[in-house]
C-alpha cells in the first residue's frame, strides 16, 4: 500500500508542479472561459421563457396591448436608464482598477450596487402596480389577465433575480476590494463585470420585446 | 506587452476617435458607448410611442407597421446589446471562441423558438 501511494506521489505532484506553472494570464483566461460557459447556459434558460412570452404576444395581441395601455413605459424606461448607468459604472470600476485606483474602484462598484437596488425597488413598485391591475402570477380564468401573468413574470422576476444576485456579489467585490485583494489582479472584478454586463443585456432584449414590441 | 499597450491605449485613454473626430472625455470609449447607449434607448422609446400611435390612427396598416415596429425595436435592441458585449464585456479584445460559446446557444434557442412560434395556437388537432 505503501508502495502505490508512493507511485502515486510523483504524478500528483507532477499535477500540482504542471498546475503552478500555468501564468497569472492563463489562470485569468481559464475563470474568464468559466464564466462565458455560464453565461451561454443563461441564454438558454431565459431564452425559453423569451419564447413562451413571444407566443403569448402574438397569440393574444389584444391582451398585451392592453396591458401596455394600463402600464405605460414611463417608469421601465427610467429603470431600463438605472440598469445602463450601472453597467457603465462597472466598466468604469474595473478600469479604475486596472489603473491602480482603489478608492476610485470602490466609488464605481458602489454606485453600480446602488443602481442594481435602484433598479429592484423600481420592479417592485411595477410589481404592485400589476397586482392592483389583476395582473398576477395564478391563473385566474375569469380574469383578462389569466395568461399573461406567467409569461409576464417569469421572465422579469428570474432577471430580477439576477440583479439581487449581483447586488450581493459587488457587496462582495467591495469588502475584498477594501482589503486590497484586487490590487495585483482585478480578474474577479472582471468576473463580477461580466455577469453584471450580462445582466443588463438580457434587460435590454426584455425591455424591448416585453415592454416596446 | 502588445496586450497591455493596446489596453494603454485602447481602454484607458480618455480620447476616443468617433465620426472621423477626436473626442476627448473622461472613460473615453466607455463613456462614448454610454452615451450611444442612452440615445438609442430613447430612440427605441420614441419610436414605439410613434408607432403605436401610428397604428391606432390607421388600423388598415396596422400588420404591416406592427411588423415595421418590432423589426425596428429588434435591430436597435440588438445593436445596444451588442455594443454592451463587444465593449464593456471586452469581446473585441478576446479570443474569437468566446464569441462562439455566445453564438452557439443563440443560434440553437433562435431554431428552437422558430419551431415553436410554428406551432398553431391551438396545438396540433388530430
Amino acid at each position: 500500500m505503501a508502495q502505490v501511494t508512493a507511485q502515486q506521489l510523483p504524478s500528483a505532484a507532477h499535477a500540482e508542479h504542471e498546475h503552478s506553472h500555468l501564468s497569472e494570464e492563463e489562470q485569468n483566461n481559464n475563470l474568464k472561459l468559466g464564466v462565458w460557459l455560464y453565461l451561454a447556459s443563461e441564454i438558454v434558460i431565459f431564452s425559453i421563457m423569451i419564447v413562451g412570452y413571444v407566443i403569448l404576444r402574438i397569440n393574444e395581441e389584444e391582451v398585451v396591448a392592453q396591458a401596455h395601455e394600463q402600464l405605460g413605459v414611463g417608469l421601465v424606461t427610467a429603470n431600463t436608464f438605472v440598469l445602463l448607468a450601472s453597467s457603465y459604472f462597472m466598466v468604469m470600476g474595473l478600469r479604475a482598477m486596472q489603473r491602480g485606483n482603489r478608492a476610485g474602484m470602490l466609488r464605481w462598484i458602489g454606485a453600480t450596487a446602488l443602481g442594481g437596488i435602484v433598479f429592484l425597488i423600481g420592479q417592485y413598485i411595477e410589481y404592485s402596480e400589476l397586482s392592483h391591475l389583476g395582473i398576477v402570477l395564478g391563473f385566474d380564468a375569469a380574469s383578462q389577465w389569466s395568461t399573461l401573468g406567467m409569461r409576464f413574470y417569469a421572465p422579469t422576476f428570474f432577471h430580477g433575480a439576477h440583479v439581487f444576485v449581483g447586488v450581493v456579489w459587488a457587496l462582495e467585490v467591495l469588502r475584498r476590494g477594501a482589503q486590497g485583494r484586487y490590487d495585483n489582479n482585478p480578474i474577479g472584478i472582471e468576473m463580477f463585470g461580466l455577469y453584471w454586463h450580462f445582466v443588463d443585456v438580457v434587460w435590454i432584449m426584455l425591455f424591448t420585446l416585453i415592454y416596446l414590441v | 506587452m502588445a496586450e497591455a499597450t493596446h489596453h494603454e491605449d485602447g481602454h484607458h485613454s480618455n480620447t476616443v476617435r468617433l465620426l472621423r473626430r477626436d473626442i476627448t472625455v473622461e472613460g473615453g470609449v466607455y463613456t462614448v458607448v454610454f452615451g450611444i447607449l442612452a440615445i438609442l434607448t430613447i430612440i427605441e422609446v420614441l419610436s414605439a410611442e410613434l408607432l403605436k400611435g401610428a397604428i391606432h390612427d390607421m388600423p388598415e396598416a396596422a400588420v404591416l407597421l406592427g411588423a415595421a415596429k418590432a423589426v425596428i425595436l429588434l435591430v436597435i435592441a440588438i445593436i445596444k446589446a451588442g455594443l454592451v458585449i463587444w465593449f464593456y464585456m471586452h469581446l473585441r479584445d478576446e479570443n474569437r471562441i468566446l464569441a462562439v460559446v455566445l453564438l452557439l446557444p443563440m443560434l440553437i434557442a433562435t431554431l428552437s423558438i422558430l419551431y415553436l412560434l410554428a406551432i398553431p395556437p391551438g396545438g396540433y388537432s388530430v
